[in-house]
């Protein structure tokens, strides 16, 4: 056994900031000591002196074992997409963000990424893992990934160890469809098609992202160095940090790498369309009055009560119909908003105002019109499909088509 | 380590409602085979079509061409609702209000759009079952509209048909099973027949 060489590899582990914590002599005399004096075997000697150092180090034992080898309960070399919650792992990946740690006893927090996929992780303040700087690769052994909101987390905890990796890897991040995109981490490519009023005293920006595939809501909070995005721009926007809530999913932007860059996109507004007869009209349908207290906008009941904001008298009214739009194989939910329901039944707002007011059923007397307007017809909705129902955009009225008819002909006596 | 799927409140929206099928009176007319899914009491009942599918629901556009007051304590509406393969007879009772009303209020011959349940029921012990639909709900349309109900009606029953000769689903082999002696050939042959009365 070279002593010494060995010594320099053990060495290499007890590194923390560039100054070795070691002392190599040392090393190399119990090496020797044990090899020569008691016989140990050489990869032993070699382990047992690293676990040594370990413990007077307050380090984790290094994973790898002489010569790369891997014992039994090591933790398996992965690729970030491939991390489940519950497992130990060992990653090796590039630090693309770091964010300011939420609390005292995270020391560290950002998001890791390798060509299959990023992950946050945190590093807590007792793990004493050395700090990592962002833009840098790094080997990160038996860390654990658990569920942090749903979403995979990578935890640096007291049985970590991190290694730089010197060399410079290319990475290259590829943005995904918004409608393949999951909680966690992802990037888009994507133009900003909304901008919404800010809910709350430390939003920067909220709106709307689409690509071709779809759209999802956006946020960016404020931060100091975050700069609103342009509404009609394009970003390709990386490590962007992926919610859910209530099924929804939405992109937080603080934390991200956004770029902008020319082009267009021609965003497909996550329309669907739907084609069917109307076989139910529900009640709530027709003219309602809605609250007028701003940003409550909630239906009244018959007797002016919103659930929140109480009698409301000056309420304000509005055109709905929520029904039951069925092609014979499935039934969807639908919902028209005022526009729609004005072309479809041809009944205007303020002509079921002047109805509702002054006929003697009332409001009732609306939705009877309507429905024996549009139940049983055939039509096309268009709208975004949001819980199951479609919130229709427009809605017209199938027309007939003689080719579908000739074609069916020579479907039906074709094959007789 | 999985995570348990997430218990979501039922939100309105969130059930499946049965779909409404489409078929003509020709093939509804051949059905006496109704089963129930589930045992509990609210469990719905389906009408097994000859061409092998359920239905709990059926949508359909004809002539109303005939419909008489029923019952003094009991009031009901029969109706017979005429399409180009044959006749539905429709009913709607004290427990359809709403339909009730609406039948009432309709002046006969006028092409309707009826939504309803069909039930099978038999005069007598001896006679054959008769398919009913209790109407959920009936509203006057136009002959456009009646006219794209064929070509629906034709479509499904067309393709009801073609996945009876491939496909092998649970209705499908109860199908099989309750009407052995059915050719679906006949229903193709329907569906051209009612095709070929649309006159543009």
């Amino acid at each position: 056994m070279d002593f010494s060489e060995a010594a320099e590899r053990i060495s290499r582990k007890f590194v923390k900031d560039g100054t070795a914590l070691a002392d190599k002599a040392k090393i190399e005399g119990k090496l020797r000591r044990l090899v020569q004096e008691f016989g140990v075997q050489p990869s032993e000697a070699e382990r047992s002196v690293t676990g040594e150092l370990a413990r007077e180090h307050n380090m984790a034992l290094p994973g790898s074992a002489p010569n790369g080898q891997r014992g039994g309960g090591g933790t398996a070399e992965k690729k970030i997409a491939e991390a489940v919650p519950g497992e130990w792992v060992t990653f090796e990946g590039k630090v693309v963000a770091l964010s300011a740690p939420v609390s005292p006893s995270i020391s560290q927090s950002g998001i890791l990424a390798d060509e299959s996929g990023a992950i946050r992780f945190v590093a807590w303040a007792k793990a004493n893992a050395p700090a990592m700087n962002e833009g840098s690769w790094y080997r990160i052994e038996s860390g654990v990934v658990d569920e942090y909101k749903g979403v995979a987390n990578l935890k640096i905890h007291s049985g970590t160890t991190i290694k730089e990796i010197s060399e410079d890897r290319a990475l290259i991040p590829v943005p995904q469809e918004i409608k393949n995109l999951h909680a966690g981490i992802g990037g888009v490519r994507a133009k900003v098609v909304q901008e919404w009023d800010a809910s709350h005293e430390r939003m920067l920006q909220s709106g709307l992202l689409g690509d071709e595939t779809g759209t999802i809501k956006f946020v960016i909070w404020k931060e100091p160095g975050r700069e609103k995005l342009e509404v009609g721009g394009v970003y390709n926007i990386f490590y962007a940090q992926v919610d859910e809530f209530n099924g929804r999913l939405s992109l937080n932007l603080n934390g991200a790498t956004i770029l902008q860059e020319e082009g267009d996109i021609a965003v497909s507004g996550g329309e669907t369309a739907f084609t069917g007869a109307i076989v139910h009209i529900a009640p709530g349908s027709g003219i309602i009055k809605r609250c007028p207290v701003e940003g409550c906008n909630r239906a009244l009941s018959r007797q002016n009560y919103c659930p929140v904001h109480e009698i409301q008298q000056k309420f304000v009214y509005d055109l709905r119909i929520k029904g039951w739009l069925d092609n014979g194989m499935k039934t969807h939910s639908i919902l028209l908003q005022r526009d729609a329901v004005e072309t479809l039944t041809g009944i205007s707002l303020a002509a079921a105002q002047e109805i509702a007011e002054n006929n003697p059923l009332g409001m009732d007397e609306v939705f009877l019109q309507m429905r024996d307007k549009v139940l049983g017809r055939y039509v096309t909705c268009r709208g975004r499909e949001i819980d199951n129902r479609l919130l229709v955009n427009s809605c017209e009225l199938k027309k007939f088509e003689s080719a579908d008819h000739t074609g069916l002909l020579n479907r039906a006596g074709g094959a007789a | 380590m999985s995570t348990p799927a997430r218990e979501m409140p039922r939100r309105e929206g969130s059930f499946e409602r049965e779909p409404a099928r489409r078929v003509f009176a020709g093939e509804l007319r051949e059905c006496h085979y109704q089963f129930r899914e589930g045992d509990d009491e609210k469990s719905p009942t389906f009408v097994l079509l000859p061409t092998g599918e359920r239905c709990n629901r059926i949508f359909l556009i004809g002539t109303l061409t005939e419909k008489t007051r029923q019952g003094e304590q009991n009031m009901f509406y029969r109706g017979r609702v005429v399409d180009p393969t044959g006749t539905f007879f429709v009913m709607a009772g004290s427990y359809q209000p709403e339909a009730m009303q609406q039948i009432a209020r309709i002046e006969t011959p006028a092409f309707v759009a009826v939504i309803g349940k069909p039930s099978l029921y038999r005069k007598d012990e001896a006679s054959a079952p008769m398919v009913s639909v209790r109407v959920e709900s009936i509203t006057v349309v136009d002959k456009e509209t009646r006219d794209l109900w064929v070509l629906d009606a034709a479509e499904r029953t067309l393709d009801r048909v073609d996945a009876l000769r491939t496909g092998d689903s649970l209705d499908i082999t109860k199908a099989k099973e309750q009407y052995p002696t059915v050719d679906p050939a006949v229903f193709r042959k329907m569906a051209y027949d009612a095709l070929a009365q649309i006159t543009i």
